[in-house]
């Protein structure tokens, strides 16, 4: 009989919420809008790419040379500008005014003059701009035919002896652990990601949790709230609404993995078949590269490429239940202590303030996610739905993100028993009855 | 008789506020129990307690002879004074709703309700909001969702606020009908003449402690202080030289017929009406000669201020 009672109220909380239009509205639209952003800045990125020819004023003569054979002036390195989808080049001595080569086609005008070997410095003219990756490529390409100009003009070597010589040291990170080396790395783009998924749960506690404040309040308001606790203990009611609106929000996660999955999967297929290449860029006669590698070569979308999904939703969901059983609690011991909302967002500020410090903490130390500081603020339950996941998107170990998970779930057991006995005061509590002091004292088990 | 509730020596203060100062009395089942008293004299922090809202200092309360249970009181239709519906869901499913906290399934409920829903004339309005409906309309939607478990106790508090006439009549004789069919119902108002129309017992509660109790008729028997209400064909003078020291004449004047007049007089103390009348034969021709009890409400407040008035004397 009482778990189908607080069945019955868990129902009703999620039968309401989800029902309504705005919900079902925000569930669908979205993933829509976040696919859909993921997909616009693909396509614009390979639209964009798609157009860019370059024209290169060689004034001084450094790195081009006349090909008699096709009378024009060619890179002397052409190793230096390798073939690219999205850019390519064409070199002169002397430029036309801005005008014509602009009315030529070209993107952009890239000028120097005998000083650049020492001075480091070129121009890139345009009238719009070709875009970070473009002017990146650009760079990149003449920085090595410069390269190229000084090491035949001031050294005896040849390129391809110095091309041998010439030493990059790449670092591959490898983690030490009980388990072996493994591999590692990354950590800013894992910390970042970390801290894009505990932001995504810190509005989730933080909007979910004032849902359930304004349903105690309605219910107060409303007048219900008798009738109800004569039927159900008010601590069982508490419960019912904290999993009842918790199971909205999981119901909205949920919704939103399966619809991004389904929406993204679509995407891919569609990208992937041509028909988006087709009608975005004029026929090249190309290859079009599949979705996949579009992504990896863009700075935003590759990030995208390197969350392990499946890891960061079961730790979203279960630090998501620990935290939403500890705040969702006191919220709720709030919304039974204050008649009105706006009564009640001034004395939440305080019970928010730990998640909105882990917040803040998370944000600044997102580049390194293992320091002391955030290790021990992982395992403090206020604070670890946030920073725990902050730390388990740079690999923290197991064990103590379970230790984490367990501390949390015995602290939100013990606030939502403390909750209730303030709940089952402050709902009854007359029209003048409000503030902490009071607040504390129902705790005790004074009051009505 | 067998009792659905009964309450014993109930306490409850909050704070140096006394508001239950050892409150005892019973409901017998079947009963309708009027339970009356001014404002502040601890009538819904009782109930409160019945329900398990407010849980008393000292005292017991028995339901269905066996010791107060959350597990009873569930079984308990209550509807409090300050009541309300959830103004963002239909009628229909709030009422499934509330029916469901009281254990019904959900079949049953909607079975039950539609006949409710029926016979209270609300039935188009399963679909409606709350927002969209009266105030007169959501308040029969809360005692259809009072009474739709079919309980052995029902606890109205003020049950009849925000009716119109015709529908606060629907609702007595609801009431009723729920009485005769062997519901024990306690009900809470300020209502004088529904208490005098429904109730078999009467418990009137001041300051927290029970001033007045018994059976409606015989609260009202017993209260009776020599009033009668004489209609007679004849002279005044005769009629007043008639009652000479055997009453008091409090009025007279004409009644409806023509050629007769009422008189409302008080027989002196030690005076028989079957005497008075006797004596009255001779002299006029008496038509009726009625026996004026006290109405509810002057009990009510002759009991509250002769207690007021104790507890001002007291040292």
């Amino acid at each position: 009989m009482k778990g189908s009672l607080i069945g019955v109220v868990i129902m009703r909380e999620w039968k309401t919420r989800v029902l309504k239009r705005s919900f079902l509205l925000s569930t669908l639209l979205t993933p829509l809008l976040g696919v859909g952003f993921i997909a616009l800045t693909v396509m614009l990125t390979k639209g964009t790419e798609s157009r860019h020819l370059v024209l290169v004023e060689d004034a001084p003569g450094l790195i081009t040379r006349m090909d008699q054979a096709s009378g024009q002036w060619v890179p002397r390195c052409p190793g230096c500008f390798p073939e690219r989808e999205m850019l390519a080049y064409r070199f002169v001595r002397e430029a036309p005014s801005d005008s014509i080569w602009q009315a030529d086609g070209y993107s952009a005008l890239v000028e120097f003059d005998e000083a650049v070997l020492q001075n480091h410095a070129g121009y890139l003219v345009y009238e719009k701009s070709p875009g970070m990756q473009a002017k990146r490529n650009v760079e990149r390409d003449l920085s090595r035919a410069m390269e190229h100009a000084r090491v035949l003009g001031d050294t005896e070597l040849d390129w391809e002896a110095y091309q041998r010589l010439k030493f990059d040291l790449n670092l591959v990170d490898r983690e030490s652990g009980q388990a072996g080396r493994q591999e590692g790395g990354g950590e800013e783009v894992r910390g970042l990601v970390g801290f894009m998924f505990s932001a995504v749960l810190f509005i989730i506690l933080a909007v979910y949790g004032g849902l359930i404040m304004r349903s105690v309040v309605e219910e107060k308001a409303n007048r219900v709230v008798e009738v109800l606790i004569s039927a159900v203990r008010p601590e069982e009611l508490l419960l019912g609404k904290v999993i009842g609106t918790g199971a909205v929000a999981l119901t909205q996660l949920l919704s939103w993995s399966v619809l991004s999955t389904l929406s993204f999967t679509l995407f891919q297929f569609v990208f992937d078949s041509g028909i988006l290449s087709a009608s975005a860029a004029p026929a090249t006669g190309e290859i079009p590269a599949d979705l996949m590698t579009v992504m990896a070569e863009n700075e935003f979308t590759s990030i995208l490429l390197d969350i392990n999904w499946g890891l960061m939703a079961a730790t979203t969901i279960a630090f998501f239940t620990g935290g939403y059983l500890l705040y969702g609690s006191l919220y709720a011991v709030v919304g039974s202590s204050v008649q009105s909302e706006q009564q009640g967002q001034g004395m939440v500020f305080p019970i928010i303030m730990p998640l909105m410090f882990a917040y803040v903490i998370g944000a600044g130390a997102m580049e390194n996610p293992e320091m002391a500081s955030l290790v021990w603020l992982s395992w403090f339950p206020l604070t670890s739905p946030v920073i725990m996941l902050l730390r388990v998107a740079v690999g923290a170990p197991i064990w103590e993100v379970l230790l984490s998970w367990l501390v949390l779930m015995i602290t939100a057991r013990l606030v939502l028993w403390v909750a209730g006995r303030a709940y089952r005061h402050g709902v009854l509590a007359g029209d003048s009855q409000t503030g902490w002091k009071l607040l504390l004292q129902w705790v005790r088990g004074h009051g009505q | 008789m067998a009792t659905a509730l009964s309450i014993h020596r109930l306490c409850k203060s909050f704070g140096q506020q006394q508001v239950l100062d050892g409150v005892s009395f019973d409901v017998p089942k079947g009963c309708i129990l009027g339970l009356l008293g001014p404002n502040g004299a601890g009538k819904s922090t009782l109930i409160r307690s019945i329900m398990g809202i407010v849980e008393p200092d000292s005292g017991s309360i028995e339901l269905h002879g066996s010791p107060w249970d959350r597990q009873a009181v569930r079984g308990i239709g209550y509807l409090p004074e300050e009541r309300g519906l959830y103004k963002d869901m239909t009628v229909g499913e709030q009422a499934v709703y509330f029916a469901r906290l009281k254990g019904m399934s959900r079949a049953d409920a909607i079975a039950s309700l539609k006949q409710w829903f029926e016979r209270l004339e609300v039935d188009g309005w399963w679909t409606r909001k709350v927002s969209d409906i009266s105030k007169g309309m959501a308040q029969k939607i809360q005692f259809i969702c009072t009474i739709v478990h079919g309980p052995e106790l029902l606890i109205l508090d003020e049950p009849l606020s925000g009716f119109d006439p015709i529908n606060a009549r629907r609702i007595i004789d609801v009431v009723r009908s729920q009485a005769e069919a062997g519901t024990t119902i306690l009900l809470s108002t300020h209502d004088m003449p529904s208490v005098e129309r429904l109730c078999d017992e009467v418990v009137l509660l001041d300051r927290g402690r029970v001033i007045l109790s018994g059976g409606a008729d015989t609260l009202r028997e017993t209260g009776w202080s020599g009033q009668q209400e004489v209609v007679f064909r004849g002279n005044d003078l005769a009629f007043t030289n008639a009652l000479g020291a055997m009453a008091h004449l409090d009025s007279i004047g004409p009644d409806v017929v023509e050629g007769t007049r009422r008189a409302h007089i008080r027989l002196r103390e030690g005076q028989q009406p079957g005497a008075l009348l006797g004596a009255l034969g001779p002299a006029v021709e008496v038509l009726e000669f009625i026996k004026v009890r006290p109405t509810m409400e002057s009990l009510f407040i002759e009991a509250v201020e002769g207690a007021a008035a104790a507890t001002s004397t007291a040292p």
